[in-house]
């Protein structure tokens, strides 16, 4: 994020895109509420009715998939009716001229769009206005942007607005992506990128592979690697033996649970001749796994996460780790010392300090800071305690090596799967407020446990639901071309007609064995959003009932709970 | 009952939330977590920062918790067996050893976690995957 959690609820409009802040981060809601205590407008740009478009002024429910259409027709409206902020453009960035030639084009104003959009023009251009003229505004940004084929393009698009208005470099102002998992900011400040060292210094730059080969003692490959969601295409279709994947250390995470389309991913961990998973728990992926390496979980080892906004924070061994276990960065340095490139540390803050001496951004952002502050938002470039660290990015200039902010723009493009006749809805894939990820640290606290179970919901609109004659709790058969699965109807007012959503938590109501692995060319993330399935109406609902139940039992026997005594108890 | 209160950053999203955990001593568990003053969260938490503590008990509802190594003894399609830590690193060392030497170090593929283990964790994976295989093939589930 640009600007700190703390700033949002300063500002004076925040545009909420793509963003379900209430189930994803209830916390970071809790701002956007306060904002507009304070007498914020809200602009919430989403296709479902989240909370947030209960408070918003304005809700552009658009229809998913479009999210480049709306991002420029609110460019256009904002350049054509001269809402922009010339001084900042003039003095600030760069392309300008080349961006107007893009967003002023007539297929991109209101009226041109509406149509796709699904939203009314003069509530598009009501929204440009409340955006452009309400200072400071905020975006903030979720999934919602970023998981389609076309989502940097967006990403960008969302920065244009910010660039465009002089919202960025200033407090409350800026573009925010809200990040998923705990520590998502924390993995790519650290290089487990297949193109940046530690602190985003390229891989490419030879000037950084020197300092880097000077710090480790020994050669390393100035060659991009290759993006976790290349790995099915590496090993199920490469053919040069020399060029595909054999390998894969699999470190906490279960990509035959959260991954897109998992037949294909199960296929690829059959096929690899060494599978490490390195985790707490059983998982999906762990029934793959050739070794497998339990670690220490949260609560039982010491270390630092990132947050959102580039917050460095102290985690703490609470409890001793249960015997058997071993932390995770000393089994990696041993595997590594007995390979021959040696390893050894004493404790994190040693691994800390080896990492920010050749990290500028984070060189001051030591222990003792984190300590006696609480955290520290990188960056951080000096060791004395006065240098507390930088809540708002781009202050004076941008990062870009000239200090400008360059405008971008290319053309709209539709998601990959569309609906048809035979898969005629389309499926948005979401999240449970009481669980987290494929749900194997949520699933087992007893009291999360207690608000949601398997099979998981798909949310439908109402009318929907009666047309296929299903009503709330009925278990469904979902099926696209990649898969199918069971979950119940959930008859909603929230959803659109035509569109569905289901939360990604289920091993029975799996969405992922429906969702498509079409990926952002760029950032390579998977289409999640998007893509087209049917919904077929069980008739005998004890059969579905006594399926559900029996392949609960099933999986959870496989992930080593002694089901029987379970329920003798 | 012997009480001592640790301080923890939250595991469960981006907000970083600062968590005040309440353990008893004497029998290594978590009595329950209480709000702190942190800068994100100002003495609030959601109920994952609340009650998301549980499965440090392995209380066996949904997956079990691994305490021992395990190998695929009769190699794909046979069981996972318990074996001890020397045995799993030694497997580990032996098979990526081959590979490497096979097909070349681009024919192995490492992920970081961006849940618990944390940035240093992150770190050493990532050092080990280009230092130790000399691979870039390094990434998590940011994409995911």
């Amino acid at each position: 994020m640009t600007n700190g959690v703390h700033e949002i609820e300063d500002a004076k409009c925040i545009l909420n895109y793509g963003y379900n802040g209430a189930d994803s981060h209830p916390i970071v809601q809790r701002r956007i509420i306060r904002a507009k205590q304070k007498g914020a407008k809200i602009i919430c740009a989403d296709p479902r009715v989240v909370e947030a478009a209960r408070i918003a002024d304005i809700h552009l429910q658009l229809k998913g998939g479009t999210n480049l259409l709306l991002v420029y027709a609110l460019s256009n409206v904002i350049y054509r009716e001269k809402l922009y902020d010339e001084a900042f453009i003039n003095e600030r960035t760069t392309g300008w001229e080349d961006f107007v030639k893009v967003i002023d084009q007539d297929r991109y104003t209101p009226e041109a769009v509406e149509k796709t959009v699904q939203i009314p023009a003069e509530k598009i251009r009501e929204a440009a206005r409340m955006y452009a003229t309400t200072k400071p505004a905020a975006i903030l940004y979720g999934m919602g942007v970023c998981q389609f084929g076309q989502a940097v393009d967006v990403v960008k698009g969302l920065a244009n607005l910010a660039m465009m208005t002089g919202n960025i470099g200033k407090w409350a102002s800026g573009v925010g992506p809200v990040r998923g998992q705990n520590n998502v900011q924390g993995a790519c400040d650290m290089g487990a990128l297949p193109n940046n060292y530690p602190g985003y210094q390229a891989v490419t730059d030879p000037a950084v592979q020197e300092k880097f080969e000077k710090a480790w003692g020994v050669k390393l490959s100035n060659e991009n690697g290759t993006p976790l969601t290349h790995v099915p295409e590496k090993v199920l279709n490469e053919k040069d033996p020399k060029k595909q994947l054999h390998a894969y250390w699999i470190f906490g995470e279960d990509p035959a649970q959260t991954d897109p389309d998992l037949e294909e991913v199960r296929e690829s961990l059959r096929k690899l001749d060494l599978v490490i998973v390195q985790d707490i728990f059983m998982n999906k992926t762990a029934e793959f796994a050739d070794v497998f390496l339990p670690a220490t979980t949260w609560c039982e080892h010491d270390g630092v996460y990132s947050c959102c906004d580039r917050g460095f924070q102290r985690v703490r061994k609470v409890i001793e780790p249960p015997k058997g276990v071993r932390l995770d960065w000393d089994i990696i340095s041993e595997v590594s010392t007995k390979m021959g490139y040696k390893m050894h540390y004493k404790n994190t803050e040693e691994i800390w300090d080896e990492m920010r001496k050749l990290c500028p951004n984070f060189i001051g952002a030591t222990y003792k800071k984190m300590e006696e502050y609480g955290g520290v938002q990188w960056p951080c470039k000096s060791e004395d305690m006065d240098d507390k660290g930088t809540s708002t990015l781009h202050v004076g200039k941008f990062s870009a090596k000239d200090g400008k902010g360059k405008f971008f723009a290319t053309e709209w493009r539709t998601p990959k799967e569309l609906e048809s006749e035979e898969f005629p809805y389309s499926l948005n894939t979401v999240r449970e407020v009481g669980h987290y990820s494929c749900r194997t640290m949520t699933g087992n606290c007893r009291l999360l446990r207690s608000l949601e179970d398997e099979p998981g919901w798909i949310q439908m609109n109402k009318k929907d639901c009666e047309k296929l004659g299903i009503k709330e709790g009925e278990i469904v058969k979902v099926l696209s071309k990649r898969g199918w699965c069971m979950t119940r109807c959930l008859p909603t007012e929230r959803m659109q007609e035509g569109a569905t959503a289901m939360t990604y938590q289920w091993w029975i109501g799996a969405c992922n064995e429906l969702t498509i692995a079409n990926l952002d060319p760029i950032s390579n993330t998977p289409e999640y959003k998007y893509c087209a399935v049917n919904i077929k109406k069980l008739n005998d609902q004890d059969w579905a009932e006594n399926y559900v139940k029996t392949e609960y039992r099933n999986i959870r026997s496989r992930m080593g709970i002694d089901v029987e005594a379970k329920e003798a108890k | 009952m012997a009480v001592k209160t640790v301080r923890n950053t939250c595991v469960y999203c981006g907000a970083g939330c600062q968590i005040d955990f309440t353990v008893d001593t004497d029998t290594n568990k978590i009595v329950k977590a209480v709000p702190a003053m942190g800068r994100t969260n100002q003495g609030t938490l959601c109920l994952k920062g609340h009650y998301g503590w549980d499965f440090t008990n392995d209380p066996q509802i949904l997956s079990k918790r691994v305490t021992s190594p395990m190998i695929r003894r009769g190699g794909k399609g046979g069981k996972l067996e318990p074996c001890s830590w020397d045995e799993a690193i030694q497997f580990v060392v032996d098979n990526l050893t081959k590979i490497k030497a096979k097909y070349g170090a681009n024919s192995i593929m490492g992920t970081a976690s961006a849940r618990s283990p944390g940035n240093e964790a992150v770190y050493v994976m990532q050092k080990f995957m280009r230092a130790c295989i000399g691979t870039n093939n390094i990434d998590h589930c940011a994409r995911i």
